[in-house]
């Protein structure tokens, strides 16, 4: 099976990387940071805007140190987004300066939707960065991710109805802006 | 930002749980650092205290082979993956690395030396001398002397 060639699904591309780099193959490894690296950053920019650098490099040093031990090598994208979600998230708590969005610019969204190149318009992610880090982090992986509720509450170590809370407080702010 | 070859050596660091992690800033201009660092064949010798050659083509590559002869003169077959600010060397046993960024008007410059999970833990075990924090100090000292003299 060639996973190098056109036809291979990213995660295969993955895998095969993942497997090679777990027996301590380095050039593989080297390969698979640059393979996921604009993944780990598209999750961090939202969720810790002003800390980006410092949280994508903390994602990806606990992606690799914990490489050895995921059992699975076609369930690397999941496992690096709980990974890199977890250490996002303590990154921008350790500094966040949390003030409340602007009513005039959440009036300018349309709602979280993402470009062709699967990253947030400037001005959402402008908005986004003035959230509270736990509605950040729950907004990115409901409505960016398209995770369900369940699945947002277990990556987070939280319980389902917390997040439930957090996603209505959160859309609310949007919600109020879309309804002017 | 993760094109920072330093930031990325650190990460493979972590992942290859290696035992020799070093980082430095060095007052010399990055060119003159990694002329001496990327120039394997001519100083990698001076460089490791137990290596008498190492038989690499120039030039940046994705994947070259190389030959490295031990003063004992064990031989060992080496992949190195050069790029600018960038190296990578791994046989079945061992993973050498470096990395150099300018920082300031000098360079942050980066060593690391790993074994790798195997079977071959007697022969692994020879190269244990290599690893360790002193080691990769000396090997900066040694890196940071020879590019004073370019």
């Amino acid at each position: 099976m060639d996973t190098q060639g056109d036809a291979a699904e990213p995660w295969e591309t993955a895998a095969e990387l993942v497997r090679a780099a777990q027996d301590g193959d380095a050039l593989a490894m080297d390969e698979l940071l640059t393979l996921v690296t604009p993944y780990v950053t598209r999750l961090c920019r939202p969720i810790a805007p002003h800390d980006m650098p410092d949280a994508v490099q903390e994602s990806l040093v606990a992606v690799f140190k914990g490489l050895r031990g995921l059992r699975d090598p076609l369930a690397f994208y999941g496992w690096v987004r709980t990974v890199t979600v977890r250490e996002a998230v303590r990154v921008a708590r350790r500094t966040a300066v949390e003030e409340p969005a602007d009513p005039s610019d959440l009036a300018r969204l349309g709602g979280l939707r993402t470009g062709t190149d699967g990253e947030l318009p400037a001005d959402v992610r402008d908005v986004l960065a003035r959230l509270p880090v736990r509605h950040r982090a729950v907004l990115v992986l409901r409505e960016l991710e398209g995770l369900d509720e369940a699945a947002v509450a277990e990556l987070l170590g939280v319980p389902t109805g917390t997040v439930k809370s957090r996603l209505h407080r959160a859309r609310s702010a949007f919600r109020k802006a879309w309804s002017r | 930002m993760n094109t920072d070859p330093v930031l990325r050596l650190r990460v493979l660091a972590a992942g290859l749980h290696a035992g020799l992690y070093t980082e430095q800033h060095l007052p010399l201009p990055y060119e003159q650092v990694w002329s001496v660092a990327s120039d394997l064949s001519s100083e990698l010798p001076h460089l490791v205290p137990f290596l008498r050659e190492f038989r690499v083509p120039p030039g940046d590559a994705d994947r070259k082979p190389a030959l490295a002869v031990g003063r004992s003169g064990l031989r060992e077959a080496f992949e190195v993956r050069l790029a600018p600010g960038s190296c990578l060397m791994q046989s079945r046993l061992i993973v050498g690395g470096m990395a150099a960024v300018p920082e300031g008007a000098g360079t942050r410059f980066a060593v690391l030396g790993a074994t790798r999970p195997t079977a071959l833990r007697p022969v692994q075990w020879l190269y244990g001398s290599l690893l360790g924090e002193r080691r990769g100090q000396a090997f900066v000292h040694r890196l940071t002397e020879r590019a004073a003299l370019r």
